[in-house]
């Protein structure tokens, strides 16, 4: 361990019109850390997630990746970093997102391949011997020239996935990548972030998938309001969080699981 | 640009703007009453009818207009019916935005959830009630915007009448281009006047699609 | 009624048809140039230019085409602007199709869903890169439809250059009619023809359409 958190987050703030979303973030995310980020719809979960890779810009504090400040060139003045920095930046850093957002008009294997070209500035061939290596790993080879519509919405979000990772991100951010599915798909999806878990990637997740947080995160953060209203492990915020909005949340989503 | 040529020009063109005005008005008032039976050809079960409705449609919109302008004229004669041009003019571009109405209308009627007519049915409305009660007054409101973009496209294309000799803005303004040696001038100042008229009839529009959207919806 | 004048007239005809295939298609990218120019121009968010813009296309969408075309030809000397018939016919489609071509690109441009934008942008793509593999092939495909609709409406624009002598089709069959007397003919063999030529073009449109989507379209 290199001592050297992957992110940090100091009192980040983020409003919208005259909506406070975020409302001072302190969250800390060391290597190999999975961190599952849960709490009720409007929280500020996704904002906070985007926030990471500067989609959503944020308005105070500061989001540091390997101690480096992202999407402002420096804490005082906050003028806009230059957008070459930004994108070296975020090309370590992977997202997947609730709608796949894959391209339609590229086959499953030009999406992989896609950001190898235009980004890494691999030779054509190169990045396609990548992408395919990456779909193999999913066990997508069968797919490889398929368009997005012609797949699955669990094999879209393994693509997504597969897309990600062939960058070879140091932090992958999952942004409810299972909440589009259908239920009979969300299995293949979580498997793959289990297996991604246990090779060490660096994950932040938000999810509802409360039994994937259980198993797979090394740590839990439950948000309300835009504040982290408790973090831990998964048995201190799951189970025996005193924390009332935390044990309500549990509730009703017990009660709707429950049958 | 010499303003005194504008000047001069500008009585004999608001004079001829008012022809195009009426004229337009007139042919989309006609127009409507077209595109409602079009429509209901359209949509209607009748094979032979939705057939025609079909081919009205697809002749008035291929056909350019100028086209249809000279074959009225030509052929009215050639059949013994004797009308003076205006009316002509007007009869055609009636036709024309006919097929442009009934378009829209067929349009907005199948912007009407199938479960509005299904609840009236299931409630023992006859087809007669359906259509006035439930349909057309929907449709009607959901073809406002459209219908108003469809009187300005007319107001536009009625100064292709000025060229089978209707003595409105467009002919107007180039006899006076003719006459005064001053076409940069004239053309200019008929062009402002035709967007006037635009711009107030897309305010029209707007305001009267304010006023339906604050009636309800 | 009488067809058989054509026979004597065909080699001018042809050369109609050809001028106005000529008008058109030059008048048509001509439009879709300049709109896109303009749709980019808007992109930049420069509040005058903005208003600027908005301006002209105002002007050039209320105003009749016929209008344009004589500013264009009879006004244009005193503005310094001297041009021949089929220059001026073909500059004003061109001109009067942009002002429509680049409300069709912007609304392409604001179709394209935001996600396959962020994907991108969270890849690390340029600015630049985002445009060319994301944006624009979103763009074109969501806007194939209104696209060739407004490319068919200049076709039928092309028939009013008749009035400045432009040696189109329309031209050449007035001039014909006016030699033979044959007017009635004429008109009815014009009428024909268009309402083929755009229901053919309309045919094109539509299949070139389902090409271009084939993929979004699930086995």
């Amino acid at each position: 361990m290199s001592g050297q958190p992957v992110v940090e987050m100091r009192g980040v703030t983020k409003r919208f019109g005259q909506n406070e979303v975020l409302r001072g973030i302190d969250l800390t995310v060391n290597r190999s850390d999975v961190v599952c980020l849960i709490g009720p719809s409007g929280s500020g979960k996704s904002t906070l997630l985007r926030c990471i890779n500067f989609l959503e810009s944020y308005d105070g504090g500061e989001v540091r990746i390997d101690g480096r400040l992202i999407g402002y060139r420096d804490e005082a003045t906050r003028r806009p970093m230059p957008g070459r920095d930004l994108q070296a930046m975020r090309e370590s850093i992977g997202m997947v997102f609730q709608q796949f957002n894959l391209w339609p008009h590229m086959t499953a294997l030009d999406n992989v391949a896609e950001a190898l070209i235009r980004v890494r500035g691999l030779p054509r061939a190169t990045a396609a011997d990548r992408a395919r290596a990456m779909l193999a790993r999913e066990g997508l080879t069968d797919k490889e020239a398929a368009y997005p519509a012609r797949l699955s919405g669990g094999q879209q979000q393994r693509v997504a996935i597969a897309r990600s990772l062939a960058m070879e991100p140091k932090l992958m951010l999952f942004d409810e990548p299972t909440s589009a599915l259908d239920p009979e798909l969300v299995g293949e999806v979580l498997q793959v972030m289990r297996g991604l878990a246990a090779e060490g990637m660096t994950m932040i997740v938000v999810t509802h998938e409360m039994g994937f947080a259980a198993r797979v995160a090394t740590r839990v953060a439950f948000l309300d309001q835009g504040r982290i209203a408790a973090e831990g492990t998964p048995r201190a915020v799951l189970h025996d969080s005193e924390e009332p909005r935390v044990r309500q949340f549990l509730q009703t989503y017990h009660e709707r699981n429950d049958f | 640009m010499k303003l005194s040529a504008v000047q001069e020009a500008l009585p004999w063109l608001l004079h001829a703007a008012v022809t195009t005005l009426w004229i337009s008005v007139v042919a989309i008032v006609f127009g409507q009453i077209l595109g409602l039976l079009v429509c209901l050809c359209r949509v209607s079960p009748n094979r032979a009818l939705a057939r025609f409705g079909a081919l009205y449609v697809s002749f008035f919109r291929g056909v350019p207009l100028l086209v249809q302008l000279l074959l009225t004229y030509d052929l009215l004669p050639y059949i013994g019916i004797d009308v003076p041009p205006l009316a002509a003019a007007i009869g055609t571009l009636s036709l024309a935005s006919g097929a442009y109405s009934g378009e829209i209308y067929r349009g907005a009627l199948n912007a009407i959830p199938r479960g509005h007519v299904e609840a009236a049915q299931a409630l023992g409305f006859g087809p007669v009630a359906i259509w006035l009660r439930i349909l057309l007054p929907q449709a009607l409101r959901i073809s406002v915007p459209s219908l108003v973009n469809e009187l300005i496209l007319l107001l536009k294309a009625s100064s292709l009448i000025s060229i089978v000799g209707v003595t409105e803005l467009a002919r107007t303004s180039h006899t006076l281009a003719a006459q005064t040696y001053r076409p940069f001038e004239t053309y200019v100042t008929a062009a402002l006047i035709y967007l006037a008229m635009n711009l107030v009839l897309s305010g029209l529009g707007a305001a009267a699609e304010r006023r339906l959207a604050a009636a309800g919806h | 009624m009488d067809f058989s004048v054509y026979l004597h007239y065909w080699p001018k005809l042809l050369s109609g048809f050809g001028n106005t295939l000529f008008c058109w298609a030059t008048g048509a990218l001509l439009g879709i140039a300049l709109g896109f120019a303009l749709a980019l121009l808007r992109r930049t968010g420069f509040a005058p230019l903005l208003w600027l813009l908005r301006g002209v296309i105002e002007v050039v969408r209320g105003t009749p085409f016929l209008i344009q075309l004589y500013l264009l030809y009879d006004g244009g000397p005193a503005i310094g602007l001297k041009l021949g018939a089929m220059q001026a016919g073909i500059l004003a489609l061109g001109i009067y199709g942009s002002a429509y071509f680049t409300e069709i690109f912007r609304a392409g441009f604001a179709a394209v869903p935001r996600g396959q934008v962020e994907a991108a942008e969270s890849l690390g793509f340029s600015r630049l890169d985002i445009l060319r593999r994301v944006r624009l092939p979103a763009m074109l495909i969501a806007i194939v439809p209104a696209l060739t609709n407004m490319i068919i409406i200049l076709s039928k624009e092309t028939v009013v250059l008749s009035v400045i002598a432009v040696p189109e089709l329309m031209y050449q069959m007035q001039s014909m009619a006016a030699e033979t007397f044959a007017a009635l003919e004429t008109i009815i063999a014009m009428a024909v023809l268009y309402w083929l030529m755009v229901e053919a073009a309309a045919r094109l449109g539509r299949a070139a359409e389902l090409r271009v989507t084939a993929y979004l379209r699930v086995a």
